[in-house]
């Protein structure tokens, strides 16, 4: 059986009593040569600067143009690429000794993080992804203006972290845009720190929780969700809200009673005994979590009924105190949404964008290219499908003791029920990925730490490293694959200011790909941005880019007398790699010819052409 | 002389981290006031800022209770701090009264409580 793979479990779960995950005492060292791995000490020591040294060597050797079409990894060079595995050998390796050093661990994960989210940064040296500039020119706009400038944008009808940046960005006197680029980096480790805080409360034994926090790293790192916005803030403060609630409003369900009791009776058995608390505490918590609670509200449309499904979830398992909490949540969420509802029905067609969860997690439409763009897919779709059935079966194997993982098992699959409402735009498959990965973690490397195999076949530390590797690089490639598309350059983010500063108000800027660092500045209203309906993954799309009347005629019926439109490096790197829209290149090489294009700006990276209609 | 009793002052606090706690509010407040008021330079600007968005409003909190773990206490001072900062700063846009400088106060109001904290030392 496989749960006989787990180390025998103490008599205090047998008897009902619970404890968190694991607390068993590892013996994890060598009982055979304990004094030789002590002696081995420094290794992981070594193992970690000598990963810091390749990485920054790695680094050094990298530039935007080297970066190809199946991504940074595929481009990257030895040095590069072996900093990956050599950090983490040296975090397995001390996480093996029999006393791991925390801060040894906690600096090698901050490497770690560093490598992972600092890499794309240094080497474009701009902040990533295209939606990013949208964020800051909401920033720009409050920092400029103080107020809410255009109501139609649902961005700014949920302010709070724009609101926050725009006054660091006012106090400092520093442009949003230079500082934006380090967001994930920052996100990631102010997430890890919670998470292992959180971790700890739920797994007991640190081994589990840094074994954890590293897998946390490797799944999460595709899913591309910690970069300056409203999705990254708010998440930082639903672990806030996870973090109180286990600390000091959890409790020990009620197994006897009604009939719900007894429903939920196998679910809780064994389940681990709340830490002390005092009325005075759990009644300060319920604010505290509310205050943040708000902060999500105030954030982001999303999370907060994400955080309603696992606070459901909880109450209705009876782990979490007191009941009217999950009513108090879902009052503060609908008080916020109810004069808002219209900006959420014209973006999402409402609270209930649909009943079918098999439609609503089919992910983003559009073109699905051979090459670079379908394989990173299928890449970190495995790598979703292992995390979830690696969740999965970690509680299946502790079928005859669920309370000990009712907590994580109800975080990792709760996210799920969103789906039964809403598509979200095509995202919410990755929110619920996102939402889900971190208990998903806890529950695999609990797994991991406690799989037991027989003396002579010694597999459980080399299973863990291959696991850990194979999470991080899959999750690298699902990050670093479309590298050279979501990341820009300097020049290209200087060519769009030099737009918004010398154009005159009200022109038109066409766009034949939705790929540049457009609308981050404080005006951005003033002007009309439009995208030319040519990409499949934008919607309708039914223009031909290689047909140069067809394009005329488009942006003539769009009434402006001049129009400037952009081409881009990164343009041209997202039409390759997506495959859309077609007839890109042949547009960017008729525009002076045959629509007669004045060029108004360039450099290596961008052209922008006046057309006068 | 009657003394004030703060609901926090029945709680189950230890020192072993609340004290740490009112240190680094009562520093970082006084840090960044002193950066972002005086800093000629943008870079060192910034940094008062970012120290201003993530500890005192959490520390000013979280120095009258122990979450039990050290990194669980950094952790919600950090959160309670850009939470807080969130609110301040979206009410200011919705209500027309953008004053940035206005957060200053969270660093005043966690100097007080931190010293507050400090000076009457372990709760009853």
């Amino acid at each position: 059986m496989i749960h006989q793979l787990l180390r025998r479990e103490p008599a205090a779960v047998t008897e009902g009593r619970g404890r968190p995950l694991d607390l068993v005492p590892l013996d994890l060292a060598s009982k055979r040569s304990p004094r030789g791995a002590e002696d081995r000490r420094a290794i992981p020591i070594v193992l970690t600067l000598l990963g810091a040294a390749l990485w920054i060597t790695g680094i050094s050797l990298l530039h935007p143009s080297s970066v190809g079409i199946w991504g940074l990894l595929a481009s990257a060079n030895a040095w590069f690429l072996l900093a990956f595995p050599a950090l983490v050998l040296g975090f397995l390796l001390e996480l093996r000794r029999r006393t791991p050093r925390g801060w040894l661990l906690g600096l090698n994960l901050i490497a770690l993080i560093v490598a992972i989210h600092g890499s794309v940064p240094i080497i474009f040296g701009a902040p990533e992804y295209a939606w990013v500039y949208k964020h800051l020119g909401i920033i720009s706009a409050f920092a400029t203006y103080g107020h809410v400038t255009d109501p139609t944008n649902i961005y700014q009808q949920w302010p709070a972290l724009f609101a926050a940046v725009a006054a660091i960005s006012s106090l400092a006197h520093v442009a949003p845009v230079s500082f934006a680029a380090w967001a994930p980096l920052a996100f990631e480790l102010a997430d890890a720190l919670l998470l292992f805080a959180i971790f700890r409360l739920l797994g007991g034994e640190r081994r589990t929780a840094w074994l954890a926090i590293l897998l946390y790293e490797g799944l999460v790192s595709w899913v591309g969700q910690d970069y300056l916005s409203p999705q990254a803030f708010s998440y930082l403060l639903w672990l806030a809200m996870v973090l109180i609630a286990v600390r000091w409003l959890r409790r020990s369900p009620t197994v006897t009673g009604g009939r719900l009791a007894r429903l939920r009776a196998p679910l809780v058995a064994g389940a681990p005994a709340p830490a002390h608390t005092t009325k005075a505490m759990r009644a300060l918590a319920v604010v505290l979590l509310s205050v943040i609670y708000f902060a999500v509200v105030a954030a982001h449309q999303l999370t907060p009924y994400m955080a309603l499904a696992a606070v459901g979830v909880l109450t209705v398992l009876d782990l979490l105190r007191p009941r009217w909490l999950l009513a108090l949540l879902a009052v503060i969420a609908l008080a916020y949404l109810a004069p808002h509802y219209q900006l959420i029905s014209q973006s999402f067609g409402g609270l209930f964008s649909g009943g079918s969860p098999i439609a609503n997690a089919s992910g983003a439409r559009g073109t699905y290219h051979a090459g670079a763009e379908a394989t990173t897919a299928q890449i970190v779709r495995a790598l979703a499908a292992v995390m979830w059935f690696g969740a999965f079966a970690s509680v299946l194997i502790r079928r005859k003791a669920l309370g000990r993982v009712v907590i994580p098992a109800a975080l990792a699959f709760s996210p799920f029920l969103v789906l039964f409402a809403q598509s979200y735009g095509g995202e919410a498959i990755y929110r619920v990925f996102l939402f889900s990965a971190p208990w998903c973690a806890l529950l695999v490397s609990s797994t991991l730490v406690e799989l037991r195999f027989p003396r002579r076949l010694p597999l459980r530390w080399p299973l863990t490293v291959c696991v850990c590797l194979a999470v991080l690089f899959a999750g690298l490639q699902g990050l670093y694959g479309p590298a050279r598309v979501d990341a820009f350059t300097p020049r290209e983010v200087a060519a769009s200011q030099w737009l918004y500063t010398h154009i005159p108000r009200g022109s038109l800027i066409v766009m034949p790909v939705d790929n540049f660092p457009a609308l981050e500045a404080a005006d951005y209203n003033d002007f009309d941005l439009q995208v030319m309906p040519s990409d499949p993954q934008l919607g309708a799309s039914w223009l031909d880019e290689a047909n140069l009347s067809q394009v005329e005629n488009w942006i003539t019926t769009l009434g402006h007398r001049t129009a400037y439109i952009v081409v881009s490096r990164s343009m041209a790197a997202s039409a390759a790699y997506y495959g859309a829209p077609r007839g890109y290149e042949q547009l960017v090489a008729k525009i002076p010819t045959v629509l007669g294009g004045g060029v108004v700006y360039q450099d290596a990276d961008t052209t922008v052409y006046r057309l006068t209609l | 002389m009657t003394q004030i009793r703060l609901p926090a002052a029945r709680l189950p606090t230890t020192t072993s981290r609340t004290i740490p706690t009112a240190y680094a509010g009562i520093l970082a407040s006084v840090l960044a006031a002193t950066v972002l008021l005086g800093a000629p330079w943008p870079a060192a600007s910034l940094i008062g800022a970012f120290l201003l968005c993530c500890v005192p409003a959490g520390a000013g909190v979280m120095c009258w209770v122990d979450a039990g773990e050290a990194a669980a206490q950094a952790g919600l001072t950090l959160a309670i701090s850009l939470a807080s900062v969130a609110i301040l700063s979206a009410i200011m846009i919705w209500t027309a009264a953008w004053e940035p400088h206005a957060l200053l106060g969270l660093a005043v109001l966690s100097v007080g409580s931190c010293a507050y904290r400090l000076r009457h030392g372990e709760p009853s």
